[in-house]
């Protein structure tokens, strides 16, 4: 995909940054990938060992700062704001976008309230300015906005991060997509295999109707030529005879 | 709708090859030059022999049989199955740089006798073609069949007179269900050097299929063509099913590959690679992919009315049966304008 695509030097760069970085020099480094414009993927930054070093020493928010951009929301940053080192703009824009990427994760319809609930943006204007701008310009998100009803509709939203449990559940998901298939080819094939015997049916049904027919035709031709009579009613036989056959 | 899924599939099924699980491909060639063709070409080449095949295939006693086919002509004495016959012509195109696209292909009569294509013929057409297509060039020419010949050689030495690097399209016409690839090949012919002796050998080459709206509607058009006398309602409801039916066989395949990926992932068989992951959880989040009310009663509604008509419909037709039927009764039990007091029949 192209979010994928035009992310991976990115992440390659920032990942040979902060592997010949060690401790507290690896702040800055953070702090570029997380004000970084084109970046949205930080599990590899996450698996580098030097940054996971830095777990229980004194530098561990920048750790927790990492996770929160590769995992949460703006909102829940609010909540543990207290603990992690202060964000410039960029970084708050960016946390906010990906807010958008979780919240397109569980429904595909978002309505403008709880946008601007969780983003802390008080009006339309400024919600749907955000949203074509910041999120469907980059191409992390496509979709429509429906101002009449006040939603947007997600068409496609790139992904973020993988939480630990969250491959499970997508395992889960792809299971029950593919069954779901199954069942559908399977009946399917059984509709084919009831058009095809329905027609067997319709057609021995005809062919027997037609014999039926003929073997009438053939008993009445019989009688006719054993029955003699008088003129008029003859007449009367021939004609009810040819209307029959007709 | 699902686009992702292409490029996600391509890039698994890349990482999966890996240890050499790609089948073998003959030498490739090294001219550096990127074949695109059209799918009218392959339309073209298969509807000339499928037409040949079928003119040869009827009893020999038909004068038209012998005079159309190419080669194998059958004797009339022994009709045996036959070695499918050849079918041969030219394909045109343009040249821009490295690229070489071939648009448009024509037929050619060959000459058992000498081993070499109507000159005449190909010349005339060529000057037709030219007339309405000034830019297109004679690129190679095509023929049918499971593999190149040596015989083809000849041929392709012949047209290097008009191209010096022709190209030799083959199109393989046995139908084999399992095999995933077009049946075309593209060979170029290069000079190797083999025991000491400078020789022309084909070698082949990769293509891609490119085509423009206009054609690939006119061409999906084409191949969706049904029996002509339309069939009944059943073999109607059966093409269309089994259109539907491998399809969704395809994308079951497919989300088959990815599940068994993440399942290796989740195990600890593949390293994990995020970006893929990150790729998938993209596409999963687009299930269920229409689920809104409006679609629901949209649906329902179409879905009534076909009922709802197709039962207009029967009752259409139960009521002039019926009026047909009394119609029969009536003048087969007349009793006003016969005479005499008994009915026609005993």
């Amino acid at each position: 995909m192209d979010t994928e695509q035009k992310q991976a030097e990115y992440i390659d760069y920032f990942v040979m940054k902060a592997s010949n970085f060690n401790g507290s020099a690896l702040a800055d480094v953070v702090a570029e990938a997380t004000s970084h414009p084109s970046l949205f993927a930080f599990s590899e930054i996450l698996s580098v060992p030097n940054v996971l070093e830095l777990e229980g020493t004194s530098n561990a928010i920048l750790l927790d700062l990492l996770r929160m951009f590769a995992h949460g929301t703006w909102s829940e940053y609010k909540c543990i704001a207290s603990r992690l080192p202060p964000l410039v703009p960029d970084q708050i824009l960016k946390l906010k976008k990906l807010t958008v990427l979780t919240l397109a994760e569980t429904n595909k319809v978002l309505p403008y309230d709880a946008l601007m609930k969780e983003l802390d943006i008080s009006n339309v204007r400024e919600l749907e300015d955000f949203l074509i701008n910041d999120c469907m310009c980059l191409g992390i998100v496509r979709g429509k906005l429906d101002q009449l009803q006040r939603c947007f509709e997600v068409h496609f939203a790139a992904g973020r991060d993988l939480r630990p449990g969250q491959l499970g559940s997508m395992i889960q998901t792809l299971a029950n997509w593919l069954s779901i298939s199954d069942n559908l080819l399977i009946s399917i094939r059984e509709k084919l295999k009831w058009a095809d015997t329905m027609s067997e049916v319709d057609r021995k049904h005809r062919k027997d109707v037609e014999e039926r027919v003929e073997d009438v035709k053939k008993t009445l031709s019989h009688k006719l030529r054993t029955v003699s009579r008088p003129t008029c009613s003859t007449e009367g036989t021939k004609r009810s005879f040819l209307n029959t056959v007709e | 709708m699902l686009k992702p899924f292409p490029s996600i599939f391509r890039q698994i099924t890349e990482a999966a090859k890996g240890l050499g699980l790609e089948e073998n491909m003959a030498s490739s060639s090294s001219s550096g030059l990127t074949f695109k063709l059209h799918p009218l070409v392959i339309v073209n080449i298969s509807d000339h022999y499928t037409r040949i095949k079928s003119q040869s295939l009827p009893p020999p006693s038909t004068p038209h049989a012998a005079s159309a086919s190419n080669g194998a002509t059958s004797d009339s004495s022994s009709p045996p199955p036959q070695p499918p016959p050849r079918v041969f012509g030219c394909v045109i195109g343009v040249q821009r740089g490295r690229t070489v696209e071939i648009f448009n292909s024509f037929e050619l009569l060959y000459d058992p006798s000498t081993h070499s294509l109507d000159r005449a013929f190909l010349e005339k057409k060529q000057e037709l073609y030219k007339k309405v297509f000034p830019n297109f060039y004679i690129l190679g020419w095509y023929s049918t069949g499971s593999d190149a010949q040596e015989s083809d050689m000849q041929i392709h030495r012949d047209l290097m007179d008009i191209n010096e690097s022709p190209l030799y399209v083959l199109l393989n016409p046995s139908i084999n269900p399992a095999q995933k690839d077009l049946p075309v090949t593209i060979y170029e012919s290069e000079l190797h050097v083999i025991d000491g002796i400078p020789q022309l050998i084909f070698v082949q080459s990769s293509y891609t299929i490119e085509t423009v709206e206009a054609e690939r509607i006119s061409i999906d058009h084409v191949a969706h063509l049904k029996p002509s006398d339309g069939g009944s309602a059943a073999t109607q409801l059966a093409a269309h099913l089994t259109g539907i039916h491998s399809a969704i066989k395809m994308l079951n395949s497919r989300i088959r590959v990815l599940h068994h990926y993440l399942l290796a992932m989740q195990k600890g068989d593949i390293p994990c690679e995020n970006s893929l992951l990150r790729e998938v959880s993209s596409l999963l989040r687009r299930l269920p992919a229409i689920e809104s009310e409006k679609f629901q009663d949209d649906f329902l509604m179409e879905y009534n009315d076909t009922l709802l008509i197709s039962y207009l419909a029967m009752f259409t037709n139960c009521s002039s049966t019926m009026n047909e039927l009394v119609d029969k009764f009536n003048t087969a039990y007349d009793r006003h304008s016969r005479r005499g007091g008994r009915s026609a029949f005993i």
